[in-house]
């Protein structure tokens, strides 16, 4: 592995399908904060390959954004959460036999050393995944949300610790 | 009969792409029967391409796979040039192949390293034995990062490429974006070149068969887009007389059609395939480590197909870079034509093997009819003789570890069901005296 230099700004990362209605949450919300936070974050929308994650993210600083489902939550509900230590939502970690899902991503970074340094997730509670490219009013709620709380993150550690020597 | 009958039963094989279930009934002497039964559900695809517009077809046909989506753009561009009489032009050829070097590579790394090789280093997933073994997992994701890079420059997007249509591409690099990518592509050759040497190393399980091998060959070149239709025992015939000499069957007990080669039976296409029939078309330096691992023509145990996985990405790579070193960017990105009422057909080489598609279109360049034959449906009969053949070998062993050794026999084929069915629940089931 060649040692490359790791940029300090934000690495936003969407998942979600734009075309399944709610699902499209994530690459909706990485547009806005594209738009307000412009070279302040990178940003990069997944197309589904997890493990493709583990190259964008090894020791970055990574927001990640999806549409979740959880019972009991009512749709456009914000759900925190941090990659690293919190117990993931079931629907987070939906997967195909021939994936990964987020859940596996995170467990194969671990034991092959390519995690972000930070991971936190925002998950927007959601329900219609059918075909279709609008968003419910509320999950549109939930991002504006997770976009004050995204923006506030980046924000508050932009000029901040600028040291990357984290042994 | 004699001898106690048994049945094993897993219900859903892992590290395969789609649902589907084995059943094996044998007893200490015989198998009696071998069903890979699918049941993913049908997905009709030929049925809604009817009606959409001849434009359309690459990229309606992509969503079939997310492993290999090239795969099936190229069989429908081909299929719809040949129904059109368009010739692409030499450059637009060229990077087509450059295209499919980029999901051979990224296809067939994802399944040497998530899905294979745990097999042989008694994992049971990737995540444990990256564990055991993270250098070999961070090579494998480091290769398969420069295979997405390819994709992402050629096709757009790393998964679903969308920068394909028919004629050519909607647009396409010009030589300064390949400076970047060469030397990652560079690194990561070096890394396929050690992740070939460390595959030859595995304990493979003696399992060799006879097959009747079929695959594209192409005189020129290590074949990926063109070429004849030929066998190891004489096939030789062009695409457009694929459904004269193939024929797709329906069994009662999956809802993917297998296919058969006309009055011969059961065939296999795919890598071992491929390199069997085309080994001296490979660069000299995948022949020269071949050599080396004294890993020669005919690969006949599909244990060993991990191997020629790998020699394929380490192939794929050497093609990339002449291609890259060699690039001329095309005087237009696609050519143009009108549509009329005609028929065409094709076959390309996935990264799981040959992938045959027929269209018809009307005078308004909307299709008629479609018909598209996958890798995995060809394999089929073969992964089911494959077992039957295999098992009286293995009788001796606990049944435990006799249903771990099918599951792995079905694995060796990279099986991707949703593109079949377009698989696995295990099911042995040894008799008991006279339950027959």
């Amino acid at each position: 592995m060649t040692n490359q230099e790791v940029s300090e700004r934000w690495l936003l990362i969407s998942l979600g399908n734009r075309f399944r209605s709610d699902d499209g949450v994530g690459p909706f919300l990485l547009q806005k904060l594209k738009a307000s936070l412009g070279h302040a974050a990178e940003f990069y929308e997944s197309g589904g390959d997890m493990v493709g994650l583990l190259g964008q993210w090894k020791d970055r600083r990574v927001c990640l954004v999806d549409a979740v489902q959880v019972s009991g939550r009512k749709q456009g509900d914000l759900i925190r959460a941090n990659g690293l230590a919190d117990l993931l939502a079931p629907s987070l970690c939906n997967t195909s036999s021939h994936g990964f899902n987020l859940k596996e991503a995170i467990e194969l970074g671990k034991n092959v050393r390519l995690l972000p340094r930070r991971l936190e997730i925002f998950a927007i509670c959601a329900e219609n995944f059918t075909c279709g490219n609008r968003l419910s009013a509320e999950v549109k709620r939930g991002a504006v949300l997770a976009e004050q709380q995204i923006t506030e993150l980046v924000q508050a550690d932009n000029g901040g610790q600028q040291c990357t020597n984290n042994h | 009969m004699s001898g106690k009958g048994k049945t094993i039963k897993v219900d859903y094989l892992a590290r395969v792409e789609g649902e589907g279930a084995l059943f094996i009934r044998y007893d200490d002497d015989q198998v009696h029967d071998v069903q890979l039964k699918i049941f993913e559900p049908p997905r009709f695809f030929e049925a809604f391409l009817r009606g959409r517009d001849y434009t359309e077809a690459p990229d309606i046909t992509a969503r079939i796979c997310g492993i290999c989506p090239v795969a099936y753009q190229m069989s429908a561009l081909h299929a719809m040039e040949d129904a059109l009489d368009l010739v692409p032009t030499p450059e637009l050829r060229t990077l087509r192949r450059l295209l499919y070097c980029g999901e051979w590579i990224e296809s067939h790394m994802l399944h040497v390293s998530m899905l294979h090789a745990p097999d042989f280093l008694g994992y049971p997933s990737a995540v444990a034995m990256a564990k055991g073994h993270p250098e070999i997992v961070r090579q494998a994701l480091e290769i398969k990062k420069a295979g997405n890079a390819l994709l992402r420059l050629l096709g757009g997007r790393e998964v679903h490429p969308i920068n394909v249509r028919v004629g050519g591409f909607y647009r396409t690099p010009i030589p300064e974006q390949f400076e970047s990518l060469r030397e990652q592509l560079l690194a990561a050759r070096d890394l396929a070149e050690q992740m070939c040497r460390w595959s030859a190393r595995l304990p493979f399980p003696e399992n060799n068969q006879e097959f009747e091998f079929v695959s594209l060959v192409n005189p020129d070149e290590y074949p990926m887009n063109e070429g004849r239709i030929q066998s190891s025992r004489g096939l030789d015939i062009s695409a457009g007389d694929y459904e004269q000499y193939f024929r797709e069957e329906q069994v009662p007990h999956s809802t993917a059609l297998h296919s058969i080669l006309i009055e011969r039976g059961a065939y296999l296409v795919g890598p071992m395939a491929r390199f069997n029939l085309n080994y001296s078309r490979l660069s000299s330096r995948v022949k020269q480590v071949a050599e080396e691992l004294d890993f020669r023509p005919p690969c006949t145990n599909p244990f060993k197909s991990i191997v020629v996985r790998c020699l394929e990405v380490l192939y794929a790579f050497d093609e990339a870079l002449r291609i890259i070193e060699n690039y001329q960017p095309p005087a237009h990105p696609y050519l143009t034509v009108k549509p009329r009422k005609a028929s065409g057909c094709a076959a390309t080489e996935a990264p799981r093997g040959l992938l045959y598609h027929r269209y018809g279109i009307n005078a308004q360049g909307k299709i008629t009819h479609a018909k598209i034959v996958a890798p995995t449906s060809q394999n089929q009969k073969t992964i089911e003789q494959d077992l039957r053949l295999m098992l009286p070998k293995f009788m001796h062993l606990p049944e435990d570890q006799l249903q771990g050794l099918c599951e792995r026999a079905i694995r060796n084929y990279d099986p991707c069901i949703s593109c079949s069915t377009h698989f696995l629940q295990l099911h042995l089931q040894h008799d008991q005296p006279g339950s027959l």
